[in-house]
């Protein structure tokens, strides 16, 4: 029997971390040339527990974090995989929580959505994953818009 | 000659690598910005099925 391709099977950068486990980076390689990738989780809430993650790209002059660029360097799934694994050694630590992601724009919300549209398959063997919808939580569907997204490892 | 470096990627399961280079983004204007959005739009969404399960 072949074994399910999960998220953890998937090319992805090499990432790295603080020992707090919060905070993780990767650099993104492509026709754009070498962007360096920020990842953070943060805790929203308990009950139940929330982190959000957010996520940006780091200028190499000047050190500022912003996601309105959008770095285009062919490699999104590649990048996606990667943000995905950092959730797994985000998990490891931290435990299994709900993990909140939402784009600055409606327009990266939507990059977003597609990202997990091209791997559902593949992220939820590992995850479970939510889209909010006018305040409302559903099942993560293809070819809907959502808001924000929720994702809880299995 | 391939765009992407090949070396750069892995499959497989993988691991965090611990950097002390790694800073920390908690007090970076851009993430506290990005927290409080999305502490706003956590707050518009229903979260009792979450509780249920």
């Amino acid at each position: 029997m072949t074994p399910k391709l999960n998220t953890m099977n998937l090319p992805h950068y090499n990432y790295f971390t603080r020992n707090n486990y919060l905070d993780y980076e990767f650099y993104s390689e492509g026709p754009k040339g070498r962007v360096k990738k920020i990842v953070l989780f943060t805790k929203m809430q308990d009950n139940p527990l929330v982190y959000n993650l957010a996520f940006g790209d780091e200028d190499p002059d000047t050190g500022v974090v912003s996601d309105l660029v959008i770095t285009d360097n062919k490699d999104t799934k590649i990048v996606l995989a990667t943000v995905a694994n950092t959730i797994n050694d985000f998990c490891d630590r931290h435990g299994d929580h709900y993990i909140f992601a939402i784009g600055s724009t409606k327009a990266r919300t939507r990059l977003y959505q597609i990202g997990i549209s091209s791997m559902l398959n593949e992220i939820s063997v590992d995850f479970e994953i939510l889209g909010s919808k006018n305040g409302v939580l559903y099942a993560f569907q293809k070819n809907v818009n959502y808001d924000s997204f929720l994702v809880k490892r299995k | 000659m391939p765009v992407v470096e090949k070396e750069t990627i892995k499959k497989g399961p993988g691991r965090a690598i611990v950097s002390y280079k790694v800073r920390s983004h908690a007090n970076d204007p851009f993430f506290v910005k990005k927290n409080a959005e999305a502490k706003e739009a956590l707050s518009k969404i229903d979260l009792s099925l979450l509780k249920k399960k």
